[in-house]
């Protein structure tokens, strides 16, 4: 198991390296034009100075908290109002078709909207982040629910229950691992709308720092900030997956 | 006093492509301490029967009376053992016994914990206390299951073929503790099973199904004919031999009366 594992890790690197090196080699013997396609050398060179002298660190900093604010209060949300469309037919069959139409809107569409609401401080940026992960998240959620076996509630049922108990003893916690998974993802996805949110009129983040470094044609500086997302996003990823298989250790053989 | 009694007991699902009829007007009485094994053909009802018993359906007309009182809601006198999902995989195998008295408020939690033990021992599963149910055997998950019905005090254990997905030398081994631990103490026992052999080793009595919708198409005094006490060598006694001899005829009998419908 841990052997194959580390195999696999072995191969995801040696691939990886495998592309940089052909990447800086075609930089390297001038088949592209810099401001397209610089060497991951020159990415790297930018990505340095950027830490060292413009503070990326601190937008990066500015970025992650805006992500995880959003986030939390998406998932705060998502997660009570998601066992309640799930747990009760009535919420579920009055929200679901709202929230699925919500969701399939473009978080950039919205962009114009969400201005007229909030401005262009910070409650603009959280609510695009938010707009982006709550509704998808609620409905997985609210799918969770009805993927906790039908036995599980009938042996609460059966042991004396009341139906808010076997929503809190039995439904939340064998839903628990499938929900931290989902919002893993979601909590990806949320990265993905960081650019979205922080080129609405903003001074600090990431997404400004890419956006500005596209306005003066700096492209090394562009993919220095993508990557720096990159980073923060497997990072963060890789985190949650470790946490998981602690904290769900009881589902393995 | 009879103990359960089934009268007149109907079940109708609706259905889009139209009423489901289940269960036609049924009537049994069980009697206390008595294992009564439903044997019959796949969907002819017995899982809706016993839910019904359970209190997770209600009957579409007539009533099942326990001691005299209808029983509509589930309440933990009457316990189900699943065939899957039979325990919570997030709680230990001590955690799940205990859970069957999780709302019981005329237990103190010291009188919760010693029953929890006591019945993780009837079960022999002592040793296994703080494992997680997905790191012992399929066997053991039963026995748990069974534990935490006894231990939640259950009067009557409703079994939906409990031993269907084991091997037949475990299905064997929890066959004859079930049978230990009903003489000693004497539940009421309705158990759900395809397997012959299994109904006529464990039964008092066989009820033997019709197709759905579920008839009683004969009842077999088993008791009255191997005695209460079952051991290995039941098994090869001619009496078992005759019986499920017997048993399986009835039972092809309305394989062959389903063939032709
Ligand atoms: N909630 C329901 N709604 C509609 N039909 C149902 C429902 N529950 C059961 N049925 C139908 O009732 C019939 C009897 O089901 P039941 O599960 O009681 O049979 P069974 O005897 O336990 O079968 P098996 O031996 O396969 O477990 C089946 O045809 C099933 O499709
Ligand atoms: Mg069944």
């Amino acid at each position: 198991m841990a052997a194959t594992r580390r195999t696999d890790l072995v191969i995801g690197l040696i691939a990886c390296g495998a592309l940089f090196a052909a990447w800086e080699l075609v930089a390297w013997l001038g088949l592209t034009s810099p401001r397209f396609l610089p060497a991951p050398s020159q990415i790297l060179v930018a990505l340095w100075r950027m830490i060292t002298e413009q503070s990326l660190l601190w937008h990066a900093g500015v970025s992650t908290l805006r992500v995880w604010t959003a986030f939390l209060i998406a998932a705060a949300m998502a997660v009570p109002i998601g066992i309640m469309m799930g747990s009760n037919r009535i919420v579920g069959a009055a929200l679901e078709p709202l929230i699925d139409f919500i969701r399939y809107l473009p978080v950039p569409a919205l962009v114009p909207l969400s201005i007229i609401w909030f401005g262009v401080g910070e409650e603009t940026k959280i609510f695009l982040l938010w707009l982006g992960t709550f509704f998808q998240l609620v409905l997985l959620v609210a799918d969770d629910v009805h993927r906790v076996p039908q036995e599980y509630h009938e042996i609460a049922a059966t042991l004396g229950a009341p139906g808010w108990r076997r929503l809190l003893d039995v439904a939340l916690p064998a839903m628990l691992p499938t929900l931290v998974d989902n919002m893993r993802i979601t909590l990806g996805w949320c990265w993905t709308y960081l650019i979205i949110a922080e080129i609405v009129a903003a001074d600090s983040g990431l997404g400004f720092v890419i956006w500005q470094a596209r306005r003066y044609f700096k492209t090394p500086e562009v993919m220095a900030g993508v990557i720096a997302i990159g980073v923060i996003g497997l990072l963060t990823d890789q985190l949650v997956r470790v946490l998981h298989r602690r904290w769900f250790s009881y589902l393995r053989p | 006093m009879t103990y359960l009694t089934f009268e007149q007991v109907t079940k109708t699902f609706q259905s889009t492509a139209g009423p489901i009829e289940v269960v036609a007007p049924f009537d049994l009485t069980v009697a206390r301490g008595e294992l009564v094994v439903f044997l019959g053909p796949s969907g002819c009802g017995k899982t809706t029967l016993m839910r019904m018993v359970g209190g997770l359906e209600t009957p579409s007309s007539g009533r099942i009376l326990l001691e005299g009182t209808p029983l509509t809601r589930p309440d933990h006198r009457r316990g189900m053992v699943f065939q899957s999902y039979s325990s919570f995989p997030w709680l230990t195998v001590a955690e799940n016994v205990a859970y069957g008295m999780r709302y019981r408020r005329d237990l103190s939690a010291g009188a919760k914990a010693d029953r929890a033990q006591h019945y993780l021992a009837v079960v022999g599963l002592s040793d296994f206390a703080s494992a997680y149910p997905s790191r012992i055997s399929g066997g053991m998950r039963q026995r748990v299951a069974i534990a935490r019905t006894l231990a939640a005090g259950s009067e009557i254990l409703l079994m939906d073929e409990p031993f269907g997905a084991l091997d037949a030398q475990r299905r064997e081994t929890l066959q004859l503790e079930l049978h230990k631990l009903q003489e000693e103490d004497a539940r009421t026992i309705i158990f759900v099973t395809h397997d012959v052999e299994e109904a006529a080793f464990l039964a008092d009595r066989v009820i033997l199904f019709t197709r759905r919708p579920a008839r009683i198409l004969a009842e077999v005094e088993v008791s009255r004919r191997l005695g209460s006490r079952r051991t290995l060598a039941t098994r090869d006694s001619q009496d078992f031999f005759a019986l499920r001899t017997e048993l399986l005829a009835q039972v092809r009998a309305t394989a062959v009366e389903e063939a032709a419908a």
